[in-house]
């Protein structure tokens, strides 16, 4: 692991002394949901990244690959749940060239609470872990200070109060995967309409033992009416004081660049 | 002091257009309500067909845009070849995150044209590396509330390369006029395939 | 209530620092040098905290001579101005950092362009046509803002500089004892005798 670079901390700790406010990160202000079904598991999540009151991404992706069969949906600190994810992706891709098995979810499971509990809940990721492996179909949550939750169906997230009380009243045991499906989309758009900090469309992901299969925008509740006339501005609009145009003749008076053909592309192998 | 992403002001912003990308930012540095200069560009050419844009913490903005001109330096010695805008931005998010923990007080906005597949790209972060992919336009900066209700209002798809430099141009100049930290003039790129225009605008001087 | 302050015109650069040494409301000298020659065609005027400031400022002279000792060619304005960006920009990462705030005034021996270079603590850095840095800047930018030419002759350049004198001693409520002069051209760094004409009084 390459590790993290304090070297501008000193500094940012003596700004902050001054009276400096810590910087403003996206955040994934965030339902996200998971539920186990017959012969397979299912999470979802919103798709809006918010930074402070506003909507920094309208149609984010918060369904993070981590091997062919295991997924992760993520709240939190945006960039925290993006590389902590990223990161599993490769040392259990690793892993499993090493052991020359499937990786399991127990092992991301684990591989994340350690990683998270070392930073002490400094790395905001909250996480819900989802997959199939020999063992079978599993769910997890995990916390940013590295607590972990075994559940049949889970939510987590800004909006998990909302998302929760549709799984309360309508989840019930041995459900078909249409069934999950439809009530962790549900649950979802409780969080999106219910909760600020979540909104626009539903990314839905079905794992079962054979494969995973990512439903991105599998409903979106909130599309934007189309303009009905436009704003376009006249050519010479704006004025401008200087111009300059810079064209590829241009720049290949100073170096020559040649794009290799399909058929003279670098042979690796001979 | 207030945050260190609002003691010097500007503002960025990038739009999509058809086969073609803008950039725009504007000129001031300040100490708070003081102006220093006002021929402060805040974009950066990586390579022919990508810029960076950078607002927040003027020492960082020198020291990041010093930073990716030497890893860029580096990247064409090794590959011989330009780095596309879509590896730059994992370039930009990589690095960003490094400093997880004592982060660079910059918002970074990536613009270019990948010369492969002819395709426009933009992107944006926040100080520790969450990309944002965006189809229509990034903002940053002081005045990035008041850009965000302007490009949402005056942003379409598939604007031409005129169009599109009006619409940018216009959208950054009334965020601006808004917004007492930016202003006083700006840079205006509009990338193309194999051309590249760069404007100097007249804006308000105060 | 330091005073530092930079003009560039046609072929040349001003810097001018005020003579006071202060320690909170206390004078201490009236004789101080805020400046320190950085080669043949580079000036560095500093303010800041003491101690830090003239550490600093031989610290970036030492080194800026060494570069010429070592490459035989002298360090151009910009070129000095970058490394100091870059050194000042390593020491506020760093656990006790410089309290040092610079203007840099130079002429490119060759092109014999000038170049004004303002720098803060921070590492934060701006070539501008004219420059102050402190309290000054409040007084004098407005001022230079409305007379400053880039093509404007050293005697009207310092008859602004005067203008600028004449509006601290107006408004400061501290003299700062006159200013030590130095002016850059394509020739070199010459000090410039800047008379005190006594006191001006605001209406």
């Amino acid at each position: 692991m390459g590790g993290f670079d304090f070297s501008n901390h000193n500094r940012n700790v003596a700004l902050h002394a001054k009276g400096m406010p810590l910087p403003k990160a996206t955040s994934t202000g965030t339902t996200i949901v998971g539920c186990l079904f017959d012969g397979g598991v299912v999470i979802a999540a919103d798709t809006r990244a918010t930074s402070g009151p506003i909507v920094a991404d309208k149609n984010c992706e918060k369904l993070h690959y981590i091997a062919p069969n295991i997924w992760c949906a993520g709240a939190g600190t945006a960039a925290d749940t993006e590389f902590t994810t990223a990161l599993m992706a490769s040392n259990l891709e690793l892993h499993s060239l090493s052991t020359g098995r499937k990786p399991r979810v127990v092992t991301c499971m684990t591989m994340l609470k350690q990683h998270l509990f070392r930073y002490q809940g400094h790395i905001g990721a909250y996480l819900v872990v989802a997959g199939c492996d020999p063992t079978g179909s599993h769910l997890f949550t995990v916390h940013a200070h590295g607590s972990t939750d075994k559940l049949p169906y889970v939510t987590m997230g800004s909006g998990s109060l909302a998302a929760m009380s549709v799984f309360e009243t309508s989840w019930q045991g041995n459900m078909t995967r249409d069934e999950a499906v439809k009530l962790c989309s549900e649950a979802i758009m409780a969080g999106i309409f219910n909760d600020l900090g979540s909104g626009s469309n539903v990314d839905v992901c079905v794992i079962t033992p054979e494969k995973a299969t990512l439903l991105r925008n599998y409903i979106t509740p909130n599309v934007r009416e189309k303009k009905l006339r436009n704003y376009k501005f006249p050519k010479g609009t704006t004025a401008v004081l200087n111009e300059k145009v810079i064209t590829k003749e241009d720049i290949s008076k100073y170096v020559t660049v040649h794009e290799l053909q399909d058929d003279e592309a670098m042979d690796v192998d001979s | 002091m207030g945050s260190p992403f609002s003691m010097n002001g500007g503002a960025c912003v990038a739009m999509v257009g058809k086969d073609c990308v803008g950039i725009a930012c504007d000129l001031r540095l300040g100490m708070q309500a003081l102006t220093v200069s006002n021929n402060f560009p805040k974009i950066f050419g990586i390579n022919d067909s990508v810029y960076l844009g950078l607002t927040g913490l003027a020492t960082d903005v020198a020291t990041v845009s010093d930073l990716f001109r030497f890893k860029v330096n580096m990247y064409r010695l090794r590959e011989e070849r330009n780095i596309s805008p879509d590896t730059f931005a994992n370039l930009v998010s990589t690095s960003l995150y490094e400093r997880r923990f004592g982060p660079y007080f910059v918002s970074p906005v990536v613009a270019g044209i990948n010369q492969t597949s002819g395709k426009p790209f933009i992107c944006g972060f926040d100080s520790i590396g969450c990309i944002d992919f965006a189809k229509d336009f990034i903002v940053s900066g002081t005045a990035s509330d008041q850009l965000f209700g302007m490009c949402e209002g005056l942003y379409e798809p598939d604007l031409g390369p005129d169009e599109l430099f009006e619409t940018l141009s216009q959208a950054l100049l009334s965020a601006v006029d808004r917004d007492a930290l930016s202003g006083w003039g700006a840079h205006v790129y509009i990338i193309e395939k194999d051309k590249v225009t760069k404007r100097l605008l007249k804006g308000r001087q105060d | 209530m330091e005073v530092l302050l930079g003009i560039t015109g046609k072929d040349y650069v001003i810097i001018a620092s005020s003579k006071a040494a202060m320690r909170g409301p206390t004078v201490l000298k009236a004789t101080d040098n805020k400046t320190r020659n950085l080669n043949k065609n580079s000036v560095m005027a500093y303010s800041g905290e003491s101690g830090d400031t003239v550490q600093f400022a031989e610290l970036i002279q030492a080194n800026v001579q060494l570069y010429s000792m070592r490459n035989g060619v002298a360090l151009s304005p910009p070129a000095v101005s970058s490394f100091v960006r870059s050194e000042l920009a390593k020491s506020i990462r760093s656990k006790r950092p410089y309290n040092v705030n610079l203007l840099l005034g130079g002429v490119d021996p060759k092109t014999g362009e000038p170049s004004l270079h303002w720098l803060d603590y921070l590492g934060t850095e701006a070539k501008i046509p004219y420059a102050a840095h402190g309290y000054a800047q409040y007084y004098c930018l407005s001022l230079l803002d409305k007379h400053h030419h880039p093509d404007i002759d050293l005697a009207r350049g310092l008859t602004i500089l005067r203008m600028c004198s004449d509006e601290l001693k107006r408004r400061l409520p501290i003299d700062s004892k006159g200013l030590y002069v130095k002016i850059v051209s394509k020739e070199g760094i010459k000090e410039h005798v800047f008379e005190d004409e006594g006191q001006v009084l605001p209406a």
